[in-house]
């Protein structure tokens, strides 16, 4: 369920679309150092997104030219170390080591296979991050076991157990410095909650088929993935209000260096994601540096 | 105390007109209507302050510095309070009104409490279950609750008025630009469309 929360970079400046390269590439490179080629592996714009929300009121960022593997014959303009990118690297190993474990013990056969290779890949790298975060730690291994259970017995309200997602993002909140914890932790809080039923939404097919728990599917007690669309609407409504109280939060946090970035994630990059999720029309983001959107083909970024 | 040109986000060579603008954008942003039912409206109330204060600051400054301010009050009044009580209790029990309390303080555990004790499922019972999951952010149960309480007693101003705040009615995040337009609203296109019309008319009057 990652890759849902990123900028539209047709709204975004050229420089803003540049520092969120930057970004992307200095979390990708503070993965590798702390974590090896595992921690690479699971970079994703979700924490790209988390770093720079955990930036707080520090008004600057320090650049440095780098090479990496994808970007060989270029030096790129990259984040130099720091301390929001070391956490929020250190909680991506931890979450993407639980959620491989959660796979690990629901599927069957191959897949299952699958999964545990991930999760002995990821297994150094996260004991290293347990021990400098442990409070996290405890936050995701509860807040998933707590989860399994709704998802096992069927749970039918839709928030009970996207607040269990929702609660364990809000909980990378305490990272952050202690006057936007408040603010933050709301704003995190509701941009969990809607990932989590995007994904649902997103998974409405394959989980049908394969006869897996969805939790959208639970909610309306729908059998083919073909939705009606009151339901469609109803689900629209539901994660739209959780933009507005997301933007309502995100309004109370200081302005940083980043601020013009994350505003556009959350006030638009999410609705305009939204969007996509509910008309079927949303892909996920590939692997690698994120590209520039070029305007081949494309008429309505014109208008 | 901190510079009253930066809590407005504007540079001290400002026009008073461009200090007045990014006032008023930033009192629009912490209106109280954007934290009704919200935990954070605390916060929102002294950013507002904040605004307020800073904006003060300079008209009066500038008014004794002999250049022109002009602009006074506008929406000093905006954080009466009132926004954050519910308006009046229309119930019968006086255990309706504790938990409304609870709900508005933030008590949230007890509000639960107090409603899962209480005997009766009635409008105004099903109206508080879902003023209680809207704070929590449980958008699709406050929903389900608030329809039952409108479907029971559809008269009542204040059930719908929470039925059309939680639907989103008048959120402004619908339309991004890029996705899909809604059906049958107007799109950019449409606009277009209709400005260079009235353009060429109001070019044909001359």
């Amino acid at each position: 369920m990652f890759g849902y929360v990123r900028p539209c970079a047709e709204e975004l400046k050229v420089k803003e679309f540049e520092r969120f390269r930057a970004c992307y590439c200095g979390l990708c490179h503070e993965l590798g150092r702390e974590y090896g080629i595992p921690g690479r592996s699971i970079l994703n714009y979700d924490f790209v997104f988390l770093t720079m929300l955990l930036w707080g009121g520090r008004e600057t960022c320090d650049y440095t030219f780098r090479r990496c593997l994808p970007g060989l014959f270029r030096r790129r303009c990259v984040c130099q170390r720091a301390q929001p990118l070391t956490v929020s690297a250190g909680y991506s190993v931890i979450l993407a080591y639980w959620k491989a474990r959660d796979n690990e013990d629901d599927s069957r056969g191959a897949k299952r296979l699958a999964a545990r290779a991930v999760r002995l890949f990821l297994t150094r790298g996260y004991k290293k991050a347990a021990g400098k975060y442990p409070d996290f730690d405890k936050s995701v291994s509860s807040r998933l076991a707590e989860l399994r259970e709704l998802e096992r017995d069927g749970e039918r309200s839709l928030d009970r157990s996207a607040d269990k997602f929702a609660a364990l993002l809000a909980s990378a909140s305490d990272a952050a410095e202690e006057s936007c914890r408040q603010p933050l932790k709301s704003l995190l809080y509701h941009v969990g909650r809607i990932i989590y039923i995007a994904d649902a939404w997103a998974d409405l097919e394959s989980d049908l088929k394969d006869r897996r728990y969805n939790p959208v599917a639970a909610r309306f007690s729908l059998t083919s993935p073909q939705a009606p669309e009151e339901i469609r609407e109803s689900v629209r409504e539901t994660l739209m209000g959780s933009v507005s109280l997301a933007v309502a939060a995100f309004n109370l946090l200081p302005v940083s260096y980043w601020t013009p970035v994350t505003e556009n994630i959350v006030a638009v990059g999410i609705p305009k994601m939204i969007n996509d999720v509910l008309a079927g029309t949303f892909k996920a983001a590939g692997r690698g540096i994120p590209k520039r959107p070029s305007n081949t083909g494309r008429t309505e970024t014109l208008k | 105390m901190t510079d009253p040109y930066k809590v407005l986000g504007v540079s001290p060579s400002a026009t008073d007109d461009e200090v007045k603008k990014a006032y008023r954008e930033l009192a629009k942003k912490y209106h109280p209507d954007n934290y009704a039912d919200n935990p954070l409206a605390d916060l929102a109330q002294e950013k507002m302050k904040e605004i307020n204060e800073a904006y003060d600051t300079i008209t009066r400054a500038r008014k004794s510095g002999g250049s022109a301010g002009g602009y006074s009050g506008g929406y000093s009044q905006g954080y009466g309070g009132s926004a954050y009580q519910s308006s009046g209790y229309q119930s019968s029990g006086t255990s309706y009104a504790q938990i409304r309390q609870a709900i508005n303080s933030g008590n949230l555990q007890y509000a639960e409490q107090l409603l899962d004790a209480c005997p009766a499922r009635d409008a105004e019972w099903n109206f508080l279950m879902g003023s209680l999951y809207y704070r929590k952010g449980w958008l699709d149960d406050a929903r389900s609750f608030f329809q039952r309480a409108v479907g029971m007693d559809p008269t009542n101003g204040e059930y719908r008025q929470a039925l059309s705040m939680v639907s989103g009615a008048n959120s402004p995040y619908r339309q991004t630009g890029y996705g899909p337009p809604a059906q049958g609203s107007c799109d950019m296109c449409d606009m277009c469309t209709t400005m260079m019309c009235m353009n060429m008319l109001c070019g044909g009057c001359r």
